[in-house]
């Protein structure tokens, strides 16, 4: 079986080669170049399928059939030596040129059909420091025909294989709904400043470019389309891919993300949440006072939980304020919630009144009013924390905590205060875990991985405008799929683009008859 | 292939019709109401699968008609009549028997965009498509006026639902009953016209509305959500009162290309065709317009218009201060009439001709018909399947504007797969489909069921993802074979043509592929030849070939021996060699979209009471929309993949079942339709 596989790779591989020369005449491509990396058989993928944090071993999956050429470019084989199925070997990572070397780790390699996907598929063993994952992402991301996994993809191939029973896709839908939303929080951490607006004026060029062109492909011969509309978008084209190259060089990262769960502390103003924030970390980092409206603006901290990561803010407390300088305080907080992993929801145990059921009620408007800067509210993403409990009388104080625990449709609640520490030890446990289920989540907390992704993507916009240039003047369906694969790409960091986008800059821009 | 037969003349045809009429049955497999181009390609198609079918019209004497321009094909509509040609419907044969002026639209930009389009002689087309329908077996035409649908009271076991039993003509008592009726009623569905000021209720000037009960049917009893949308048409002008010389001269191709895969070539001949003319709007044009808009009620009611322009009042209001194109197309070879496509407008007739003489060419222009709108009702097509049949009514299939598209391609596509599919359901034959991944009349079919129209929907190739793989020369290979294995509606005479055509091409690529030079002889052999690969290279012929300057013919006279038996697929070779890079890396995705198209999601789901994690938001859209297959669910706006998965519980792959029926029941009845087919174009005088 084996040889058989080898062999057959081998025909691909040069297959590959052959077209290229084929549809480039006049350029003798390199063994390394292939067909650009958004065009050829786009459909193999890679993820980083363990999760971060203190782990001392990282595993980096790849599935489809350039995972074959992924093995042998980064683990320095040759052509004729594929490692033995499903056999652990221990070689040099390197980058896909086969220059740098970036780990020594294990690579296994599962021929199709067994392995989880069905397909073919690689699995890199490396060590877990970010640095090290993030130049394995990048060289995969650099190799043809390879792009990063969209949010449960390997699962949702597995089945597609038949190699997931229905109970065991029972829990699937919310797993890849968990990864869509991380994927989308951390994309939304990094889109809401300048890169953000450089990725979203990127795209909204290149759907200029796409209708411009596929206006010019349907209507020119009936209606008026100027020939001028193809000379500006070659320039646009031209410009656009500039632009990209240069930015994937750029050394410069910008601010520096940090890495870790990011936790907000939210709620209404002189709840404690400055005073959790200052007891967290031990140290005055944020100033308390006895004022409502005190934290004005973001106060950030690093920690460490239990030996995770954690990104610790604190918000300004939320009310209607006529203050101009309070507002934007209060819509910063807003904006924190809302890219938040957890949040932490604090509230003035006094204002909770002993009859259990109403404490429950005013609890969850509470907890809506917080989180609605959230597209849905999701509970299972916050703590209730009660502070001052200090100041309740005891009897009170223990009804209360015995309640608390009785009742559901509320996340978890703890009783505390941050005068006294009381209740700190049980919250910490609780926070721990919390964090401890959001590091197991590979996606969530490391904007490296995230910058590793668009990387890859961006690559991939570059190499499919390549096609536009190469077909311009020879086939214009064939560029314009140069275009249409560019924007697919670019579509994956700034959200898909709908056919009918396109055609309503097409009616809007030209004059198109019945 | 042509049929050089003539086409019978008009008193023949109505007298054979009206004989057919007084024998009609009073049941039939398949009732088709209209006969447009949507009406007569379901009659044509059910009849070919076997169905017996009866074919209602107001007039006999208009089936087959252009009601608007006289012309068929071009970008995006061309391949949607190459497709149609090759599942064996009648528009592109018609075309070729009527065309006076062939052009391949898109000629310098790539074989996938190429738009084969011809003007047409109006009154040859309706004489073919109306011999054609008459010729054919099991097919009866009659002309009456549709009273009521008849459909049963919904079924207590599944409320709502509905089976059409029949249809009841105008004077005539006794129903008509069949299994299955398609609609193709056009813009006669509560049609309003409208010229100036004045309203009156029709679908086409000239031609009396259509009854009220079919509307009501449709409203009440099946309580299916209609919308209302507009057209319209631009005057008929007098070709002695145009001054053609201050027009720009467009002539047709020096060899016409015809649309059909059966045709070697046109009937026209290439010097009997006849040149198009261009011509611009002047600021006079604009100024009538605006002059006249308080005497144009169609302008005035536009509040929520389409996204293009279907007016040159449109077209003015929304691009001032341009000038817009106007093409001066022949009506037919001995018309003396000129279509100004273009020009559509609904102004009085005065204004309109004030307006028509501000352009130099038509100063002393004369109107022989003055154009005029017309609004008219649809169903929303979102409550079809993909079979084109009601969800809530079996039985019951709509095709043409009546689902909310515009053209003769769209709704001729339509009509054939509707009249395929009520034949499937008549005969208790399983439904079929067409995937948006192997035709644009998927495409076209898929966009309408599961997305909608808010405008009279119409073809552009940039609706088709796949455009790269549906191209309008492939369009028999994509088709013809599985017309014929799975569908049925496929003569055997298409069938084995199509089989010889795919096996020579595959055959001559092998040869190519098998053919390997150096560089350097290549070089040697084909002087000129522009290659930068070191000379000792070996380059097969197959990879020569997608150069940009290499032709087959270059490579054939190099190997005579191997490559000349397939001479007459030089272009086909060609376009193949160069997309087959493109389409290899597309084929993955497409895998991907037909394997969740085969699996399908029962109707019948409740979508509020899943127990699975779904928004609110998501169980809307699906409730709303009933996606038939998961592959529908996830093109749908607003539905995420985590949705998507969870949907996954509650699939079912019907395919492989689904094959295994169609082959069984089908040898007999295919093998007697095959026998018929013969026996006609053996009758045809060649």
């Amino acid at each position: 079986m084996f040889p058989f596989v080898c062999r057959g790779i081998m025909r691909a591989a040069i297959h590959t080669r052959r077209i290229s020369r084929g549809t480039l005449p006049g350029r003798l491509l390199s063994s390394c170049d292939g067909v650009p990396a958004g065009l050829a058989d786009a459909d193999t993928i890679f993820a980083l399928s363990s999760g971060h944090g203190r782990c001392g071993v990282a595993v980096v999956r790849v599935s489809g059939p350039a995972s074959a050429t992924a093995l042998r470019c980064m683990a320095g084989l040759t052509r004729s030596s594929l490692p033995p199925p499903r056999k652990a070997l221990l070689r040099c990572i390197t980058d896909a040129k086969g220059k740098e070397v970036l780990d020594r780790g294990l690579v296994l390699w599962f021929p199709a059909p067994h392995s989880f996907t069905g397909e073919d598929s690689v699995e890199f063993h490396i060590h877990g420091g970010t640095a090290v994952i993030t130049a394995v992402l990048q060289a995969l991301g650099s190799v043809p025909g390879m792009r990063p996994a969209e949010a449960g993809e390997f699962t949702r191939r597995a089945f597609q294989a038949g190699k997931l029973g229905l109970t065991e896709v029972e829990g699937l839908g919310d797993l890849i709904h968990a990864e869509t939303e991380a994927q989308r929080r951390q994309a939304l951490r990094q889109m809401s400043g300048d890169l953000g607006r450089l990725y979203q004026n990127w795209s909204h060029k290149l759907k200029r470019c796409l209708a411009h062109v596929e206006a010019f492909i349907d209507f020119s011969e009936d209606e008026l389309i100027e020939d001028g509309v193809l000379n500006q978008v070659d320039t646009s084209v031209c410009h656009l891919q500039a632009e990209m190259e240069r930015h994937l060089k750029d050394e410069r990262k910008g601010e520096r993300l940090r890495s870790g769960v990011q936790v907000v502390i939210a709620g209404a103003t002189n709840a404690g949440k400055s005073s959790l924030l200052n007891t967290l970390c031990q140290r005055p980092a944020a100033i308390v006072s006895p004022m409502a409206g005190t934290t004005r603006d973001i106060v950030e901290t690093a920690l460490d939980i239990g030996g995770f990561p954690v990104l610790l803010s604190d918000t300004a407390g939320l009310r209607d304020s006529p203050d101009v300088v309070e507002r934007e305080g209060v819509r910063r907080a807003r904006e924190r919630v809302e890219q938040a992993d957890l949040t932490l929801v604090v509230v003035d145990c006094a204002h909770l009144l002993t009859d259990a059921q109403q404490a429950v009620d005013v609890l969850q408007t509470h907890l809506m009013c917080v989180l609605s800067s959230q597209e849905q509210p999701e509970t299972d993403r916050c703590l209730l924390v009660l502070n001052k409990s200090d100041l309740l009388p005891e009897c009170e104080r223990q009804k209360l905590d015995r309640e608390m625990r009785r009742v559901s449709g509320l996340p978890p609640v703890c009783l505390i205060s941050c005068h006294t520490n009381d209740g700190l030890q049980d919250f910490l446990t609780v926070l721990h875990s919390s964090v401890k289920t959001l590091c197991g989540d590979p996606l969530s907390g490391a904007p490296t991985l995230t910058q590793a992704r668009h990387r890859a993507h961006l690559q991939q916009c570059v190499a499919a405008l390549a096609q536009y240039k190469r077909h311009r003047d020879t086939d214009l369906a064939l560029a314009a799929e140069g275009v249409r694969l560019a924007l697919t790409s670019l579509g994956r960091i700034t959200g898909r683009v709908a056919a009918e986008e396109i055609l309503d800059i097409i009616f809007k821009d030209f004059c198109i008859g019945k | 292939m042509l049929t050089k037969k003539r086409p019978l003349p008009w008193s023949v045809l109505s007298l054979l019709s009206r004989r057919a009429a007084h024998l009609a049955r009073q049941q039939y497999d398949v009732i088709v109401v209209g006969g447009g181009h949507a009406g007569t390609e379901a009659a044509a198609a059910a009849a070919r699968v076997g169905a017996e079918t009866l074919l209602v019209t107001q007039k006999i004497q208009t089936i087959g008609a252009l009601s608007c321009n006289p012309s068929l094909g071009g970008v995006g509509k061309g391949q949607l009549v190459k497709e149609v040609d090759a599942l064996d419907g009648l528009c592109g044969r018609a075309g070729d028997w009527a065309g006076i002026h062939f052009t391949i639209l898109n000629r310098k930009k790539g074989p996938a965009v190429w738009g084969p389009r011809a003007q047409l002689d109006r009154q040859r087309y309706r004489e073919f498509i109306q011999s054609e329908l008459l010729s054919t077996p099991r097919l009866t035409v009659l002309e009456g006026s549709v009273e009521e649908l008849l459909v049963t009271e919904p079924n207590p076991e599944e409320p709502g639902h509905h089976r059409v039993t029949g249809i009841r003509l105008a004077n005539r008592s006794q129903p008509i009953t069949a299994s299955s009726v398609v609609l193709t009623t056009g813009t006669f569905l509560s049609g309003a016209l409208f010229m100036g000021q004045t309203m009156s209720p029709g679908g086409r000037f000239g031609d009396a509305p259509s009854s009220a009960g079919l509307s009501h049917t449709l409203r009440e009893r099946l309580g299916l959500r209609t919308g209302r949308l507009r057209t319209g048409t631009p005057p008929r002008i007098v070709k002695d009162s145009v001054d053609l010389c201050q027009a720009e001269l467009h002539l047709p191709d020096t060899h016409p290309t015809p649309f059909s895969f059966l045709n070697k070539h046109t009937r026209c001949k290439p010097e009997e065709q006849l040149p198009c003319h261009l011509t611009t709007t002047t600021p006079g044009v604009e100024r009538v317009v605006k002059e006249s808009l308080h005497l144009n009620c169609h302008i005035q009611q536009d509040t929520k218009g389409p996204r293009y322009c279907p007016s040159i009042e449109s077209r003015v209001l929304r691009f001032p201060g341009r000038s817009h194109q106007v093409w001066l197309e022949p009506e037919g070879l001995t018309s003396d009439l000129l279509y100004p496509q273009g020009l559509s407008m609904t102004m009085p007739p005065d204004m309109q001709l004030r307006l028509i003489r501000e352009i130099p060419a038509l100063r002393r222009a004369e109107i022989h018909t003055p154009g005029y709108g017309v609004q008219y009702d649809f169903v929303c097509p979102t409550q079809l399947s993909p079979a084109l049949q009601v969800k809530n009514t079996q039985g019951l299939f709509l095709a043409g504007q009546i689902n909310g598209t515009t053209g003769y391609e769209e709704a001729a596509a339509q009509g054939l797969w509707a009249g395929v599919n009520a034949a499937h359901w008549a005969l208790s034959l399983p439904p079929v489909a067409l995937s948006r991944t192997e035709s644009y009349i998927g495409v076209l079919i898929d966009d309408l069921v599961c997305r909608g129209v808010t405008e009279p929907y119409r073809m552009f190739t940039s609706r088709a993802e796949f455009r790269t793989s549906l191209r309008p020369d492939n369009a028999d290979l994509r088709l013809t074979l599985k017309g014929s294995e799975e569908v049925g509606c496929v003569s055997s005479l298409r069938y084995r043509e199509a089989v010889r055509v795919r096996d020579s091409l595959q055959d001559a690529l092998a040869a190519l592929h098998a053919l390997t030079l150096s560089t350097n002889k290549w070089r040697n052999k084909l002087p000129g030849l522009q290659m930068s690969e070191n000379k000792n290279t070996l380059v097969t012929a197959g990879e020569l070939l997608q150069y940009n300057h290499v032709s087959f013919e270059m490579l054939a006279s190099v190997f005579p021996e191997s490559l000349s038996p397939y001479a007459e697929f030089s272009q086909r070779l060609k376009i193949e060699a160069v997309y087959k890079p493109y389409c290899d890396m597309q084929k993955k995705e497409i895998e991907r979209i037909q394997r969740e198209e085969n699996m399908s999601l029962p109707q019948d789901l409740d979508y509020f009471s899943l127990p699975v994690s779904l928004s609110q938001e998501v169980r809307e859209i699906l409730d709303r929309v009933r996606p038939s297959t998961l592959g529908s669910a996830t093109r749908l706006q607003g539905i995420t993949p985590a949705a998507v998965v969870n949907l996954l519980r509650y699939v079912h792959a019907t395919n492989a079942g689904l094959k295994g029926r169609t082959h069984t029941n089908q040898p007999e009845r295919k093998e007697e339709r095959d026998e018929e087919r013969c026996a006609r174009n053996a009758s045809l005088p060649q």
